[in-house]
């Protein structure tokens, strides 16, 4: 393992580990409005879970997804309806419901094997739909459009209710989920996988199975997500299938770019990244342009989100991780950087 | 079973009609990818942006002159021609110049943000209060027998018929449209041949904005309340044009009648008799797309792209 | 290195959003602050912004004559866009970050629904929730206690429109065009309560929200041979299924339910829209009451643009005017309790904007009857009494 990591420095990851668990309490003490902060940051940690496994499908292996709120919609229903209506304990349902949307995953990659580029983006995109109406069809179990309600998770006997409970239960999967994917990434698979973006003939000419990788792909992409829903069931207590449209799968798609395709590390700071402008950064400046413009919210949003989406495309196709590299990169070689930009 | 026949001839009727609608939008998506290799997933804001830009049209005008009449009509038709000439210049100009080296991934990522940001600012400009589009044929419509079709629907598809017709031309027998062939096909060598890619995507661009606003302000009346959710129609012209073949124009006005055709009998006759299909009503564009995927991943009329290594 | 740059960026993005304030669920001395989450960018934004601006103008009306004993009433507005999810954000965002006193208007059925768990948890109330299901007036629900709801629930409108119907023609066969979520579902309460009170089968059609094209349910309407047709929609629906019909001469009774009762669904719909009748639970804004009255002076007063005027601006208004009440009951120092036990007083309280509504311990369902309210020749006149 060492040799695989060379290039990086791995001492400071216990510490970030620890800032995590400690961030609840420090806020605790800065804010009184520290519970909603949690919330927000809750909301961050399932879906920095759920975009790992976006970007090693899309980023990685380049087979892009524009339905993955499908998946967490399927990985939230499922573990909604076996906790639920099933009796199944909830600590079952952490590891049932994963592997359940890793089959999924199968399904909706089946398509992927034959179609390729933008025409599987519209199937994905396709899928998205699909399931979000399937869903409300089965209406005894899932209550339709009307939305269902989620009980906390009980584990080991403790009812997890609160934002502060909830922020432990997640995060602790969230550290483990990019521990995960980061090893996945510098392994065999995760060369394999790039290689098929690359080039898929060069990959199959270099002795790889293109659809044992494919699937593989939206397996594990699968898993991830279905991670990400059951701990977005439980901790939401409400979910609805208006939530998982075709916009939250671009937003998604959106964080992975962000952050930097193809680099976990870049889907994690991503996701943060505009999870936190969102709820957090633009309300601030969102009083300011509605003294100017008489105008609403959430419109305001998305303008900023779709501006900073298309000056990062502009600008910095690399994410990002691709910035801070090129930082790192720049101070490694100082004083003695060459003139030209880097590109 | 006449009765069965009848409503299937009506839903068919009703459902060209519709299939139309698709079918432009499609046409624009279709131009551009055939020139570009870029999928515009603006085209459907294109759309909503053009009918916002007609309505304003309009209402100025009636607020000068009173009563609507086909001159008022006519007038704001021009207008928004002239406007999204511009605005397809414009939006060429901000997505072709600055990602030219791009991979293309990133130029349709930037038309996703684009159709976002187009989404929001219409909204903040128009305000929330809901707009009722004028339809210049008022309500009016002509009986077959048993088929009623309305006369903004008889205009809808003899438009797309015609504009089908024009830019199949355009693409086949004029010089720009054979350049825009060559330059889709290969860039490098369109160039080297001495042909202005650069016009040729500012023109392809524009083609797209001009189809786009037509098919808003044709489709505007059909649904009451002009809203800016509107670009989500553009999404379902998405499966119209790959069912055609992504790439080929006359495969998109093909599509998006079939998509149109099937999904108005779906929400009618068979919705009646089968309850079940009532669940899938909105989806089967979806499954249409999918299914032909998978037997022709290039789509109906599409043609297999052979790429080097 | 990098990641420190990371991490520091990511924590400034966060800092620039906290705020430290003192713990005061919502009251100084000055000011009372409520919540209130809207649609204001999604499906129905235009609810969103007229709503709130009715409710503002009459609050604009109180504070100018020195608040509710002293304080001044500040409403602030969050966006759901018809989310669930969000509607829980923006909520937790009201009460935790902003630390308002009570929620207020929250619109839609959903996002009501989903709130009830932050809503227990914090104990804070939630008056007048936006929404006519006759699950917000439910007190077995959690938060059910801290509810107030002012509409007749969909499910007695449905109800009470059909025994209209049966009273008329008791060979009437009738259908039900229908929204499929929660607003859907509630209509679906009371018709089933219908079809066993009489012994008929209402023809059902659904739509999804949002839907444009309603040609097939249309269709099928017609097929069935329907005398009167129920339309569970908003605005859009009613309008493109009336003018459907015409054109294919299909010319059943038209009826509405909740929103449908908007003046522009008969302006719209034109001649198709004649004699559509929908349900209303207050008193018309145009009519002769102290209340309407009022409203029409201060939407004057304050120069509110004509666009805004109408049923909707009406109904924030009227619900402010609650609101206002059950705060000055809520006495010199209040509390959300104290709100809560004010608005339990409420006995017959006569505001003339909604008729008397009685709130107990045991009953915060608000109005449970409606007036009846037809287009004629483009004009909405009331044509029955309250019905229950």
């Amino acid at each position: 393992m060492k040799d695989r990591y060379d290039h990086e420095n791995l001492y400071w990851i216990p510490i970030l580990i620890l800032f995590v668990f400690l961030l609840p309490v420090f806020l605790k003490g800065v804010s009184f409005s520290y519970k909603y902060y949690l919330f927000v940051l809750n909301l961050a940690g399932i879906y920095i879970i759920l975009n790992v496994g976006l970007d090693l499908l899309s980023g990685f292996t380049g087979l892009v997804s524009l339905g993955h709120a499908a998946f967490l919609a399927v990985g939230a229903y499922t573990s909604a309806i076996m906790v639920d209506q099933l009796g199944v304990p909830f600590s079952l349902s952490l590891i049932l419901s994963p592997i359940i949307v890793g089959l999924f995953g199968f399904i909706i990659g089946f398509p992927a094997l034959r179609i390729s580029g933008m025409y599987l983006g519209l199937t994905t995109m396709g899928f998205g739909f699909i399931v979000k109406r399937i869903i409300i069809s089965f209406r005894e179990w899932t209550q339709g459009s009307a939305g269902l309600e989620v009980s906390s998770p009980i584990l080991f006997g403790y009812t997890i209710k609160s934002d502060w409970d909830n922020y432990y239960l997640i995060y602790t999967f969230v550290i483990i989920a990019i521990i995960i994917g980061r090893r996945i990434a510098n392994s065999k698979i995760g060369r394999s996988l790039m290689a098929i973006r690359d080039s898929e003939q060069a990959a199959e000419a270099s002795g790889i199975n293109l659809s044992q990788y494919k699937m593989l792909a939206f397996f594990i992409s699968g898993i991830y997500a279905g991670l990400a829903g059951v701990l977005f069931a439980h901790t939401s207590s409400f979910i609805s299938t208006d939530h998982f449209d075709i916009l939250l799968s671009i937003y998604f798609i959106i964080m992975v770019l962000v952050g930097g395709a193809s680099s976990i590390y870049g889907a994690v700071l991503g996701t943060l990244f505009i999870v936190l402008l969102d709820n957090l950064f633009v309300p601030l400046i969102e009083d300011q342009i509605q003294l100017l413009f008489n105008t609403q919210a959430g419109d305001i949003q998305s303008l900023i989100f779709g501006l900073i989406m298309f000056l990062f495309i502009i600008f910095q196709p690399m994410g990002l991780y691709g910035m801070w590299l090129k930082m790192r990169i720049y101070w490694k070689l100082f004083p003695f950087n060459p003139r030209q930009r880097f590109t | 079973m006449t009765d069965i026949l009848s409503g299937i001839s009506q839903e068919i009727i009703s459902g060209i009609a519709l299939g139309s609608i698709y079918a432009l939008i499609a046409l624009g998506f279709t131009m551009i990818y055939k020139a570009t290799e870029v999928v515009n997933f603006a085209q459907g804001d294109l759309m909503m942006v053009g009918a916002y830009v007609n309505f304003f049209f309009v209402s100025t005008l009636l607020s000068n002159s009173g009563e609507p009449s086909t001159w008022t009509f006519l007038v704001a038709l021009v207008c928004s021609i002239i406007f999204s000439v511009l605005f397809g210049f414009f939006l060429d100009f901000i997505i072709n110049r600055p990602l030219k080296d791009q991979p293309i991934f990133s130029v349709i990522m930037a038309t996703l943000s684009l159709a976002i940001i187009m989404r929001a600012l219409v909204a903040m400009i128009a305000g929330p209060i809901a707009l009722m589009p004028l339809s210049p044929f008022g309500d009016g419509s002509i009986t077959f027998g048993t088929i009623v079709i309305s006369i903004l629907d008889l205009f809808i598809i003899s438009s797309a018929i015609i504009l089908v017709i024009i830019f199949y031309f355009i693409f086949h027998y004029t010089k720009w449209g054979i350049a825009m062939q060559a330059t889709s096909e290969d860039p490098i060598a369109a160039q080297l041949m001495g042909i202005p890619i650069k016009k040729i995507y500012a023109l392809v661009w524009i083609f797209s904005a001009l189809v786009a606003t037509l098919s808003g302000i044709l489709l505007a009346p059909r649904i009451a309340l002009l809203d800016t959710s509107m670009g989500f129609l553009g999404l379902k012209a998405f499966p119209a044009a790959v069912l055609g073949g992504f790439g080929s124009i006359p495969g998109a006005i093909v599509g998006g009648v079939i998509l149109g055709v099937i999904e108005t009998i779906s929400l009618g006759t068979l919705s009646f008799h089968f309850e079940w299909i009532k669940e899938i009503n909105d989806i089967i564009a979806w499954f249409v797309l999918i299914a032909v995927l998978m037997v022709k991943p290039d789509g109906l009329f599409g043609i297999e792209k052979v790429k080097k290594v | 290195m990098n990641k420190i740059i990371g991490v520091l960026i990511v924590i400034g993005l966060f800092g620039s959003g906290c705020v430290k304030r003192a713990p005061s669920p919502g009251i100084t001395d000055s000011e009372i602050l409520i919540g209130n989450v809207q649609d204001l960018s999604g499906p129905m934004k235009e609810l969103g912004a007229i709503i709130p601006n009715g409710s503002n103008m009459y609050f604009k009306y109180i504070n100018d004559q020195g608040g509710v004993n002293g304080r001044n009433i500040k409403m602030l507005i969050e966006d759901h866009q018809y989310n669930p999810q969000k509607a829980v954000a923006a909520t937790k965002k009201l009460i935790e970050k902003d630390q308002v006193f009570c929620m207020f208007q929250v619109i839609g059925t959903s996002p009501c629904e989903a709130i009830r768990p932050i809503l227990a948890e914090t104990g804070t109330p939630l008056i007048a929730p936006a929404t006519n299901s006759g699950t917000m007036s439910d007190l077995t629900k959690q938060a059910g206690d801290l509810i107030f709801h002012t509409d007749t629930g969909y499910d007695r409108q449905a109800e009470i429109l059909v025994d209209y119907i049966m009273g008329k023609n008791s060979d009437a066969k009738i259908g039900l065009v229908y929204q499929d979520d929660d607003y859907g579902q509630n209509v679906l309460l009371g018709i089933s309560r219908v079809e066993s009170k009489y012994g008929i089968t209402v023809q059902k059609e659904s739509y999804q929200r949002g839907a444009v094209d309603f040609k097939g349910q249309t269709m099928n309407l017609l097929k069935g041979g329907l005398t009167d047709v129920i339309i569970a929609g908003i605005v859009r629906e009613p309008v493109v299924i009336m003018k459907t019909a015409e054109a294919m001469n299909f010319k059943p009774n038209f009826y509405g339910t909740g929103p449908t009762i908007d003046a522009r669904v008969g302006k719209m719909a034109g001649s198709a829209g004649e004699g559509f009748t929908a349900t209303y639970w207050a008193y018309m804004w145009n009519s002769d009451e102290a209340g309407p009255k009022l409203y029409r002076e201060l939407c004057e007063k304050y120069d509110i643009p004509q666009p805004y005027i109408g049923l909707y601006h009406y109904y924030g208004f009227a619900t402010a005017m609650l609101l206002v009440e059950g705060l000055k009951r809520a006495g010199k120092n209040p509390t959300r309790n104290s709100l809560v036990k004010g608005l339990e007083s409420f006995d017959n309280w006569e505001s003339d904007t909604f008729p008397p509504i009685t709130y107990s311990r045991n009953d915060h369902a608000g109005v449970d009857k409606v007036k009846l309210v037809q287009m004629q020749n483009g004009e909405q006149v009331v044509i029955s009494d309250w019905l229950e």
